[in-house]
């Protein structure tokens, strides 16, 4: 990919700015990026993702799992991203629970297939 | 409003949910005083529950699948062992363990995590191993004096399976089998249908508390509602029904426990919990849901799961002793394993089983899944490491159990038994 600007399907092009923070490979990664962010930043995340997730997802269930284009799974990935603001905004109203330490010794070290990771 | 609310009624599927207020305390025959807290402090404690416990109980590392095919093997490290375990699959489908060590100088023998081979070389001086832990190939064996290679195979480790779980023994010749280590649990949890074994969701942590603390925190209820406020609360307590999140049983069985959780069957996500709602509109339901209804109705058709037969019924937490829990909800079971490495230091393994990925919807449901399970568990762990520096500061010699905190009660009990026998046989008594 060029250009930043080009690098979500056609039609999905207000949400590249969350492309460089949050499109990551791995379970453990998006809840890292999650539980470091500031609430703001999440609340701006989850605002702008939940407003076309149900378009994103109708766009990625053209596609067989695991074989997506790459603009479209930068899209998927997104709203796999989506879930883990959900927790800060849904549950917590801060990013990660009230009281908890970080770094963390806990890690998801296997997650869901695909892009669930692997360490 | 108490959690006391009425007594047990005779039509336990109409209107509002009813608790049970048995003592499952009595019931199970245990003492109601201050439980003493130096079994989670002391290094004296814990070489005791080395020798005593880990090294004379059934301990199981893990499931069948995880050999998916003849001569698949997996290794793993056993800290309270100060051990490497080879576990492997032969001809024949024959499961068997061995300690991952070479005859020749002791080295370590495979230093892969798991993999496919019939035979395993030491790569020293490249002695070679069947998967039998036979050892057939030695380089230039004439320059040994009088090696018998018959004499030199793999040390053996006792080795059983249980519905698909592997137990090992440290003892070579293990003073009880472990359908006899097992007891009642064993026959009462037998024929359990296990379903989604070849996908998990792992999650680990390695962590400054006794592995007292972490097992603990499974056994009991009582602390969802102030400890898992947002992430458990909702679905396992209700604020009048059972603010509280009481057990609906909790039962010794043998040296082993279970307790049935409460879930709240009215529970929806908030309509403001847009993604949630988005992502539980699926074939699949409950907080910790993960399958659907086929695989639920054939698990909680079986007696021992949600003996009472509860309509409000979430989980059900079995903890095996001394350091294994399977857990079942209608969404699926996971187990989790509590490796102490220190009096106050724990390597623990959370294994969630989960279905196939079928869908993007489906997929989005496991990660969020996944990610509340890693919420909750942040919140033990982080809870865990203060409990241990509260109490190896000396300022409390005991602690206080209430009745929904039985099964802490139980595990204090048979582990001093384990700690005290001389005979394991006596400590099963």
């Amino acid at each position: 990919m060029t250009a930043a600007s080009s690098s979500l399907p056609p039609g999905f092009e207000e949400l590249e700015g969350f492309v460089s923070y949050w499109v990551l490979d791995s379970n453990d990664q998006r809840r890292a990026a999650r539980s470091t962010a500031e609430m703001d930043d999440i609340q701006r995340f989850y605002d702008a993702i939940v407003a076309r997730a149900e378009q994103a997802i109708v766009h990625c269930e053209q596609f067989t799992l695991g074989q997506m284009p790459p603009a479209s799974e930068r899209l998927f990935k997104l709203l796999l991203a989506m879930n883990h603001a959900a927790i800060a905004v849904e549950m917590h109203g801060e990013p990660r629970a009230f009281d908890s330490t970080w770094p963390s010794a806990v890690r998801i070290t296997q997650g869901p297939w695909p892009h669930g990771g692997r360490i | 409003m108490s959690a006391v609310i009425e007594k047990p009624a005779q039509t336990p599927n109409a209107g509002r949910h009813v608790i049970d207020e048995q003592s499952f305390t009595h019931a199970a025959g245990l003492s109601t005083g201050p439980v003493s807290v130096e079994p989670y402090r002391s290094p004296a404690f814990f070489e005791l529950e080395r020798e005593r416990v880990f090294k004379r109980a059934w301990l199981c590392i893990g499931r069948v699948e995880q050999l998916p095919q003849e001569n698949a093997y997996f290794v793993k490290d056993l800290e309270i062992w100060k051990a490497s375990v080879l576990v492997t699959r032969g001809k024949n489908n024959k499961i068997r363990a061995f300690h991952n060590v070479c005859s020749h100088r002791g080295n370590l023998v495979v230093n892969q995590t798991c993999g496919v081979a019939e035979r395993l070389v030491c790569r020293y001086h490249n002695w070679q191993y069947r998967n039998d832990g036979e050892l057939i190939g030695v380089p230039d064996q004439k320059h040994f004096f009088d090696l018998d290679k018959k004499t030199c195979g793999l040390t053996p480790i006792s080795c059983e399976v249980w519905e698909g779980f592997i137990f090992l023994n440290h003892q070579s010749k293990p003073e009880v089998s472990l359908a006899e280590f097992l007891g009642p649990f064993g026959t009462r949890y037998a024929g359990i249908p296990y379903f989604n074994l070849d996908e998990t969701i792992v999650i680990q942590a390695d962590f400054k508390a006794n592995w007292k603390l972490i097992a603990d925190a499974f056994a009991e209820p009582y602390h969802v509602p102030s400890l898992h406020p947002a992430t458990l609360a909702p679905g396992f307590a209700h604020p009048e029904q059972n603010r509280y999140a009481r057990p609906l049983s909790a039962m010794a069985h043998g040296i082993h426990r279970h307790f049935s959780a409460y879930g709240n069957p009215d529970y929806v996500p908030a309509p403001t919990s847009k993604v949630e709602q988005l992502v539980y509109v699926q074939d699949t339901g409950g907080v910790l849901g993960g399958d659907d209804s086929g695989n639920a109705a054939a698990l909680t058709a079986h007696p021992a799961i949600n003996p009472t037969k509860d309509r409000s019924w979430s989980a059900d937490v079995t903890w095996i002793f001394p350091n294994f829990n399977i857990d079942y909800s209608t969404g699926g079971f996971w187990t989790h394993e509590f490796w102490p490495v220190a009096h106050n230091r724990t390597q623990w393994t959370l294994k969630i089983y989960i279905p196939k990925t079928m869908s993007i919807r489906h997929r989005l449901q496991l990660e969020h899944y996944a990610c509340r399970w890693a919420e909750v568990v942040l919140e033990d762990v982080t809870n865990c490491e203060r409990i241990q520096r509260g109490l190896e500061s000396g300022a409390k010699d005991t602690m206080i159990l209430q009745d929904a905190e039985m099964l802490i009660r139980h595990s204090l009990h048979v582990l001093d038994k384990w700690v005290k026998a001389d005979h394991v046989a006596d400590a099963l008594s």
